[in-house]
């Protein structure tokens, strides 16, 4: 790596997040719009506000509710 | 996470320095210091004797009602609604804390929305939500006015008719459903202005100091990391950035896999400054996030389904854990055992989160961290997607497929996405089986942590005393066990709604959480900035992670199903039929 110039290094860098992006914010969103399930899932997201990228219980604000809800239903 | 000696050593290391200058011990100083601040400022400054009156009014309220119906009504569902409206973080410190440790926000098309949102902007998108939200509020009005109607005729035959009861439960039921509909298109009516850009300096400002001094406690230069860390801290921002992008987040791909991601580009194309990677301290970063994370481990949200979500979520995830871990070893023969575990742990636990805290408790190394990471994320996000759309097709029951997808589904927000996806009832119970098995990384964390002290690093044939696992066993684990069983303590303590009001959404969400997230984002960042391209594809030399994460999830799936059909409509059908 150290031994290229910085240039080529630039070039290599622009390109590689180049086709990251292309692929989070290009193909991504194509194959949203492409397939119904797809684009389906995106309409529920909007909806309910849901973040799938959190990975823990505490991060999302439906557990929370789940947790409630069924606290009410199950008389705990 | 260095890999040192991998033999357990014969004679005592621990010394006294060892609590101001090793790392395990930093983290736990730190992470409690973090707790410390919060639990004081919110149970001696904070609004508990408020929400007390507040509590104790709404649960005279229920029991009138419930002495005199057979059913939740109105007034009882109102009184809910006040106590869930406790939030300890809407104190002055609260405020304070999450002003000072805001992330870049979400955007759809301009980055810069991330980072600035003009008053004009706000009010736009305000204007925009606002038809939605008073379509929303007409329908909950009109459903409430026919559920009063309906409880008014139950009420005036003495809740003793049968089919009166029945017709306003059913009206009361649909009054929920838009109730919670309005309530979810209120809070996009509610957009403020901002401007992150002050509050991140300073945030900067502040990691690199207490991260700073920790370095320089453990014999490190002070200086060296605080150059190092702005470059760090500044990946973290760009990759809170790019997971808030409103495509990026529906796939699963949040500001971790970003830090991960672009700190990798960086490192793999332009090359990591020299000067940065004395800051790329990753394990510090996730031991500290991890003794944080431990406020959040609370055992006592095991119950919250009944016996059913036990065996779903505590029985066969550990099953699955150690079998896929035995297979790897005797069937696919993996060469490291610890990407094994973490392989293993993330894919049967809960994804990341899991993965994270079995990578530290057995030393993995963060390549094998990365790749079981990289693995649950792709995973979860097809999942995420195919199983509601299977479990449509086939018909399957909500309850069924919720407790499915809640027990497989690695992220606990795809696990609510998918839920959400396939209906009310099955997000209930897929989010809800979720965080009981997030609960269960804590037992991982200590189990893995002293099944490597005393089996995997011990010389073969030698037995391991007890100071020998003193001093090979990481200490931060204990730190976040401690947390967790502290929390736990003061969470049953306190009561279901006072410790949701004040613990979850007081000390955790208003406190510790804030910086948990932010120190897991730095070390994934720190991950990606010291990782080589050629390093990590050697981990995945003959595609053995994907065939192991393949036919773990297979068998969960499996297993999963048959465990939850099996209690949800064989042993406790009961239940089934209440939810």
């Amino acid at each position: 790596m150290a031994k290229k110039s910085l240039i080529r290094r630039l070039a290599a860098f622009v390109f590689v997040l180049g086709v990251t992006f292309a692929v989070i914010y290009g193909l991504f969103p194509w194959m949203t719009h492409s397939f119904d399930p797809l684009t389906r899932m995106s309409q529920s997201l909007n909806e309910t506000g849901i973040d799938p990228s959190r990975y823990y219980y505490t991060d999302v604000e439906q557990v929370r509710e789940s947790e409630q809800y069924l606290r009410g239903v199950l008389d705990q | 996470m260095a890999q040192e000696s991998n033999i357990v050593i014969d004679h005592g290391r621990s010394k006294w320095s060892d609590l101001w200058k090793k790392e395990d011990y930093l983290a736990i100083w730190l992470g409690f210091a973090i707790i410390l601040v919060s639990m004081i400022a919110y149970f001696n400054f904070g609004p508990q004797a408020d929400f007390a009156q507040k509590i104790g009014a709404a649960d005279q309220i229920q029991a009138a009602e419930s002495s005199k119906a057979p059913f939740k009504t109105i007034a009882w569902h109102k009184a809910q609604d006040d106590k869930g409206k406790l939030k300890a973080s809407g104190s002055a410190f609260g405020k304070f804390v999450g002003h000072w440790t805001k992330k870049p926000g979400s955007w759809k098309t301009n980055p810069l929305d991330a980072f600035v949102r003009s008053e004009g902007q706000a009010k736009a998108m305000n204007e925009k939500a606002l038809p939605k939200y008073e379509k929303a509020k007409a329908v909950s009005d009109a459903a409430l006015s026919a559920a009063l109607t309906s409880e008014q005729a139950a009420a005036g035959a003495g809740f003793k008719d049968t089919a009166l009861n029945d017709e306003a439960k059913a009206k009361i039921a649909d009054w929920r459903k838009a109730h919670k509909a309005s309530g979810d298109a209120k809070k996009k009516t509610g957009n403020n202005p901002y401007n992150y850009i002050p509050t991140l300096i300073g945030l900067c400002i502040f990691f690199a100091l207490i991260f700073g001094l920790g370095v320089k406690l453990m014999g490190e230069n002070f200086t060296s990391f605080v150059k190092g860390f702005v470059l760090v801290f500044i990946v973290s921002v760009l990759a809170y950035m790019l997971g808030g992008q409103a495509v990026s987040k529906q796939y699963g791909m949040g500001a971790e896999a970003w830090g991960v991601l672009l700190g990798m580009i960086i490192a793999n194309t332009l090359g990591t400054p020299k000067w940065a990677l004395p800051a790329c301290k990753v394990e510090f970063f996730i031991k500290t996030g991890l003794v944080l994370l431990g406020a959040e481990v609370l055992f006592n949200k095991i119950i919250a389904i009944g016996v059913p979500g036990i065996f779903v979520a505590w029985v066969v995830t550990p099953i699955v854990l150690v079998c896929t871990y035995i297979f790897g070893q005797k069937v696919l023969k993996m060469p490291s055992k610890t990407l094994n575990i973490v392989i293993s742990a993330d894919m049967s636990v809960c994804g990341t989160s899991a993965a994270i805290a079995t990578a530290a408790a057995c030393r993995a190394k963060k390549e094998e961290l990365t790749l079981s990471i990289g693995l649950s994320l792709v995973f979860t996000a097809i999942m995420m997607i195919v199983m509601p759309a299977v479990i449509k097709a086939i018909g399957m029951p909500e309850v069924l497929g919720g407790a499915w997808m809640g027990g497989t589904i690695d992220a606990t927000g795809a696990v609510a996405a998918a839920g959400a996806f396939l209906g009310e009832k099955a997000l209930y119970v897929a989010a809800t089986i979720k965080m009981i098995q997030n609960v269960l990384i804590g037992v991982t964390a200590f189990c893995v942590a002293m099944y490597w002290t005393m089996k995997v690093e011990r010389e073969a044939g030698r037995n391991v005393g007890a100071m020998e696992i003193w001093n090979r066993f990481p200490k931060f684990v204990l730190g976040f066990l401690v947390a967790s069983i502290l929390f736990t303590l003061i969470d049953s303590n306190l009561g279901k709604d006072m410790g949701t009001a004040m613990l979850n959404q007081g000390v955790v969400k208003g406190g510790t959480s804030l910086f948990r997230d932010w120190f897991f984002a730095l070390s994934f960042a720190a991950i990606g900035l010291s990782t080589n391209f050629r390093e990590l594809a050697k981990y995945f030399k003959g595609g053995k992670p994907l065939i192991l994460y393949v036919c773990g999830q297979s068998f969960n799936l499996v297993l999963t199903l048959a465990m939850a059909y099996v209690m949800f409509y064989l042993v406790f059908p009961e239940i089934t039929a209440k939810i």
